[in-house]
C-alpha cells in the first residue's frame, strides 16, 4: 500500500508540475513573443553603413520526408539545395537552418513540426512533400508572419503561401533525344521507361510524355514502353522492371523515374543502355549511362530565401507561384557521358537554346525533328498536333503549350508512342 | 558458467528500483552525451532542449505542449488498455490494428454524418471507433477461448490487416472512396468537417483538448474498476491462474472476453479522440502507440498510476527527442530515434536487474 500511496503521490506531484509548467509557459511564450518582435525592429532599423539594401537576416525551416542525411534521392536533393540556397544568400545553414525530418504525409505530425518551427522563430518554411499540402494552407492562415512555401502542390493564396515546381519535362526531352540517337544507331525502336507511376500522377506521366517525344524527334518511330512499379522508390522491384523490359520487350535505351539506380544498373549488366535521373548515374553504370535529368534546387531556393530576406510582404508579388525550367537552371541534364552518340550534344544544344529562349516548348503542336550527321544536325520545326496514344487531340497543330497544367496535376494522358506494358 | 542462475529477488523493493532506473537512465545519457559531443553538439543544451520538449526560448511554447499532449492521450488510454489485458495474461499486441480500426470507423461517421451539433458528431464518432476495436478484440478472445488458438499470433497478423486496409484507403482514388479529399487529384485523405473536428478549453492561448480531460477520468476509472469492483478481482484471478478461477466458479471464458472487448473499446476511443483531434486520419495516426503501449504498461508493472506516470515520461521522451533534433541540422530524427532506444533499452536492462538476480546455482536450488 505504502508503494501506492508514493507512486499516486508521484503521479500528482507530476501532473501538478506540467500544469504549471503549462500556465508559465503561456506568459513566457506571451513575453518571449513581445521581446523578439522588439529585437526584430531593432535589427531591421539598424541600416547596415553602405551600399547593400537593407536586408533582414532569417531563419529557414524546412520539412523533410526522409532523413536529411539521405545521400540520394528526393530529400537529399532538397537539402543540398536548401543549404547551398542559403550560403549564396549569405545565410548559416548551421545556424539559421531549422529541420523536421521524416515527417510522414500526416496532417497532425505536420501541424506539429510546422509549430516547433514557428515557435523556433523560422520565417519561411518549407515542405517538400506533396502530402503536406493541407496542412501547410491551413497553418499559413495561422501564422501570417510566416512564408510557407510547399513543392509539387497546387494550393496558395496571396499573402504568404505559395507553391514551387519546376518543369523537370524540359529536361526529360533532352535525355530522350540522347535515348533516340542511341535507338537509331542500334537499329532498335524499342525503349524502356521504368516509372513509379503512370498516368496517376502528372508528375511521371508529364515525364514520361516528354522523354517519348525527345526520343521521337529523333527516331520518329520509337516506342517506349512503361513499366509502373507503384511505388516511389523500391529497388528490387526497379530492377525486376528494367529486366522485364529488356529481356521481353527488347528495350534498348531504359529511361526512368524511380528513386534508385537500379535500372541503369541492370542496364549496365545486359550491356544496353539508359537515362537517369536525380542524379548524374554515370558512376553506378559506366558502360550504359547516357545523360540524366537533374534538379538544381538551389536555383529556386536562393530566389525565395532573398525574397523573403528583403521583404516578406511582398513575396507573393515578386516570387509567387514558382515553376521554372531549364531557362531559370532549376533543371537540367547530367554532362554526357562517352557512351552518346556522336549527333547528341549538337541536338541537345539546340533544342535547350530554344526552350531557354522561349520560343518553343514541349507540350506544344509544333514537333522538332533532328537530321543530319555529327557537326551538321539540323532541325526542322514543324506543325504538328499533340495526340495522345489514343488520337485524341489535345492541342491543334500550330498551338501553343499546354498550361501550367502540366506542372500542377491535370496531364493524365500518355501521347503516342507510349504504351504501357503492366 | 553452468553454475550461476538468475533468480527473481525473492523481496521487490520500489527504492532499489528507482535507484536502478536512475543509474540506466543516467549511463544512457551518458552514451548520448558522448556522441552529441563528438557530433559537435552541446549535450546540455540538447537535453535541456529534451526535457522541456523544447519549450524554453520558443515564441508559441504553448503549442510544443498541446503537441506534447496529442502525443500522450493516445499512448496513456492505449498502455492502460494493453495493461488491462496483460493483468489477465492476454498477450494482445493488436494495439495498432485496434487503434487503425477505431480510427477509420471514427473516420466514416465523421465524413457521413453531417448537420449534427459537435458534441453528438464527436460523441458518435467515439461509439463507432469502441465498437469496431472492441468487436475486434471479442473476434479474437473468442477464437482463444472457443479454439485456444494463439491470441498473440491472431493479434500481430490483425495490426497489418488493417494497416494495409487504411492504406488501401488513403491510395485508391475511386468515386466512392469518400475518405479521399475530392479536390486533389493525386489520392490524399481529406479533411474532416468542422463539426468532427474537436475543440477545448480556452486557458489564455492554451487550448486544453477534451480528449486530455476524457483521459485523466479514464484514468481514474480504470484504477477503481481493477482495484475495487468485482470485474477488477476476476481479472486478476484469471490472470493468476485459470484454474483457480474456475474453481471459484468464475466463467473464464467470458470474462476473458468482457475483458477483451473492454480492452480494445478504450483504444477505439484513443483513436476516435485522436482522429477528431487531429481532423483527418492517416497511416500513421497511431504514432506506433500499439507497440510502444506494450513497453508502457510493462514498464508500469501492470499498475495503473505507475502506467499514467511512465507514459507522461515517455511521451516526453519522444516529443523531446525530436523537438531537441530540429535545432541541428547535423542530426536527423533518426538520431532522435536512436538516443530513445538507448535510454529505453538501459530502463528495461536496469528493471532486469532490480528483478533478477544472479545466484550460484546450489543457492538456487535451496531458494
Amino acid at each position: 500500500m505504502r508503494k501506492l500511496v508514493s507512486l499516486v503521490l508521484t503521479a500528482a506531484f507530476a501532473v501538478t508540475s506540467c500544469l504549471s509548467l503549462a500556465g508559465c509557459s503561456g506568459q513566457t511564450a506571451a513575453t518571449t513573443a513581445a521581446t523578439t518582435k522588439a529585437g526584430e525592429t531593432s535589427q531591421e532599423s539598424k541600416t547596415p553603413d553602405g551600399s547593400e539594401p537593407a536586408v533582414a537576416n532569417i531563419k529557414v525551416g524546412a520539412i523533410y520526408i526522409n532523413s536529411q542525411n539521405d545521400t540520394a534521392g528526393y530529400t537529399y536533393a532538397h537539402h543540398k539545395g536548401i543549404t547551398e540556397g542559403m550560403k549564396q544568400v549569405g545565410l548559416d545553414p548551421s545556424k539559421d537552418l531549422y529541420i523536421v525530418d521524416n515527417v510522414p504525409e500526416d496532417d497532425e505530425k505536420v501541424k506539429q513540426a510546422i509549430d516547433q518551427l514557428a515557435g523556433d522563430g523560422c520565417n519561411i518554411i518549407f515542405g517538400i512533400s506533396f502530402g503536406y499540402i493541407n496542412a501547410m494552407k491551413e497553418k499559413a492562415d495561422e501564422y501570417p508572419d510566416i512564408i510557407f512555401s510547399h513543392a509539387t502542390g497546387y494550393l496558395s493564396n496571396d499573402k504568404n503561401f505559395n507553391n514551387y515546381f519546376g518543369r523537370i519535362y524540359q529536361a526529360r526531352y533532352l535525355s530522350g533525344i540522347a535515348a533516340g540517337y542511341k535507338s537509331l544507331a542500334l537499329k532498335n525502336d524499342n525503349i524502356g521507361y521504368v516509372s513509379a507511376w503512370g498516368v496517376e500522377y502528372a508528375e511521371t506521366c508529364s515525364g514520361i510524355n516528354a522523354f517519348a517525344m525527345g526520343a521521337r524527334s529523333v527516331n520518329p518511330n520509337a516506342k517506349v514502353h512503361v513499366y509502373e512499379i507503384s511505388t516511389w522508390g523500391d529497388q528490387e522491384k526497379e530492377r525486376q522492371a528494367a529486366q522485364v523490359l529488356i529481356d521481353t520487350y527488347k528495350c534498348c535505351v531504359i529511361g526512368q523515374h524511380c528513386d534508385s539506380a537500379q535500372p541503369q544498373i541492370v542496364a549496365n549488366e545486359k550491356g544496353v543502355f539508359g537515362c537517369g535521373y536525380n542524379s548524374d548515374m554515370t558512376k553506378e553504370a559506366p558502360k550504359a549511362h547516357l545523360t540524366a535529368a537533374v534538379w538544381n534546387w538551389s536555383a529556386y531556393y536562393a530566389t525565395a530565401m532573398k525574397a523573403a530576406m528583403t521583404d516578406k510582404s511582398t513575396f507573393m508579388q515578386t516570387v509567387g507561384n514558382y515553376y521554372q525550367g531549364i531557362a531559370a537552371g532549376l533543371v537540367d541534364i547530367s554532362e554526357l557521358s562517352g557512351n552518346c552518340e556522336p549527333e547528341t550534344a549538337e541536338a541537345i544544344k539546340i533544342a535547350k537554346d530554344l526552350m531557354v529562349s522561349g520560343k518553343w516548348d514541349v507540350f506544344s503542336g509544333v514537333k522538332l525533328a533532328f537530321s543530319g550527321a555529327a557537326g551538321a544536325v539540323k532541325v526542322e520545326q514543324k506543325n504538328d498536333a499533340l495526340k495522345d496514344n489514343k488520337g485524341e487531340e489535345k492541342v491543334a497543330a500550330g498551338g501553343a503549350s499546354v498550361g501550367d497544367d502540366v506542372i500542377q496535376g491535370s496531364m493524365n494522358y500518355y501521347v503516342d508512342g507510349v504504351t504501357q506494358v503492366n | 558458467m553452468n553454475k550461476y542462475h538468475l533468480v527473481r529477488r525473492p523481496v521487490q523493493s520500489l527504492r532499489r528500483l528507482l535507484i536502478y532506473y536512475l543509474i540506466g537512465i543516467v549511463i544512457s545519457l551518458g552514451i548520448g552525451a558522448i556522441l552529441l559531443a563528438s557530433l559537435g553538439i552541446n549535450p546540455f543544451e540538447y537535453y535541456g532542449r529534451m526535457l522541456t520538449i523544447g519549450m524554453v526560448g520558443n515564441k508559441y511554447a504553448y503549442k510544443n505542449f498541446e503537441g506534447f499532449l496529442k502525443v500522450l492521450v493516445p499512448l496513456l488510454i492505449t498502455s492502460l488498455a494493453l495493461g488491462l489485458s496483460f493483468k489477465m495474461r492476454f498477450w494482445n499486441i493488436g494495439g495498432e490494428g485496434e487503434f487503425l480500426i477505431g480510427a477509420i470507423s471514427a473516420a466514416i461517421v465523421a465524413f457521413n454524418v453531417t448537420g449534427l451539433p459537435r458534441p453528438i458528431t464527436i460523441i458518435l464518432m467515439c461509439i463507432a471507433a469502441m465498437l469496431s476495436s472492441g468487436l475486434l478484440g471479442v473476434a479474437v478472445a473468442f477464437f482463444k477461448v472457443k479454439f485456444n488458438t494463439n491470441e498473440t499470433l491472431v493479434t500481430l497478423m490483425l495490426n497489418y490487416i488493417m494497416l494495409y486496409v487504411i492504406t488501401y484507403l488513403g491510395k485508391t482514388k475511386e468515386s466512392w472512396n469518400f475518405f479521399l479529399d475530392p479536390k486533389s487529384a493525386r489520392p490524399i485523405f481529406g479533411k474532416f468537417p468542422e463539426s468532427a473536428i474537436m475543440d477545448g478549453i480556452k486557458i489564455g492561448n492554451f487550448n486544453l483538448l477534451w480528449s486530455v480531460v476524457v483521459a485523466a477520468v479514464l484514468v481514474a476509472l480504470i484504477y477503481v474498476y481493477l482495484k475495487y469492483t468485482k470485474h477488477g478481482y476476476e481479472i486478476a484471478v484469471v490472470g493468476d491462474s485459470t484454474a483457480t478461477a474456475k474453481y471459484a466458479g468464475m466463467k473464464v471464458g467470458k470474462i476473458i472476453m468482457r475483458t477483451m472487448f473492454i480492452s480494445s473499446a478504450l483504444i477505439g476511443l484513443a483513436a476516435g479522440l485522436t482522429a477528431s483531434a487531429s481532423g483527418t486520419i492517416s497511416e500513421t495516426i497511431t504514432n506506433n502507440v500499439g507497440w510502444t503501449g506494450v513497453v508502457v504498461a510493462w514498464l508500469g508493472k501492470l499498475s495503473t498510476p505507475a502506467i499514467a506516470v511512465t507514459s507522461v515520461l515517455i511521451a516526453i521522451l519522444q516529443f523531446g527527442c525530436k523537438t531537441a533534433a530540429t535545432k541541428y541540422p547535423s542530426i536527423d530524427s533518426n538520431f532522435a530515434d536512436l538516443l530513445q532506444g538507448i535510454i529505453l533499452f538501459s530502463v528495461l536492462t536496469a528493471d532486469f536487474a532490480a528483478t533478477f538476480t544472479i545466484k550460484k546455482k546450489e543457492d538456487a536450488k535451496n531458494a
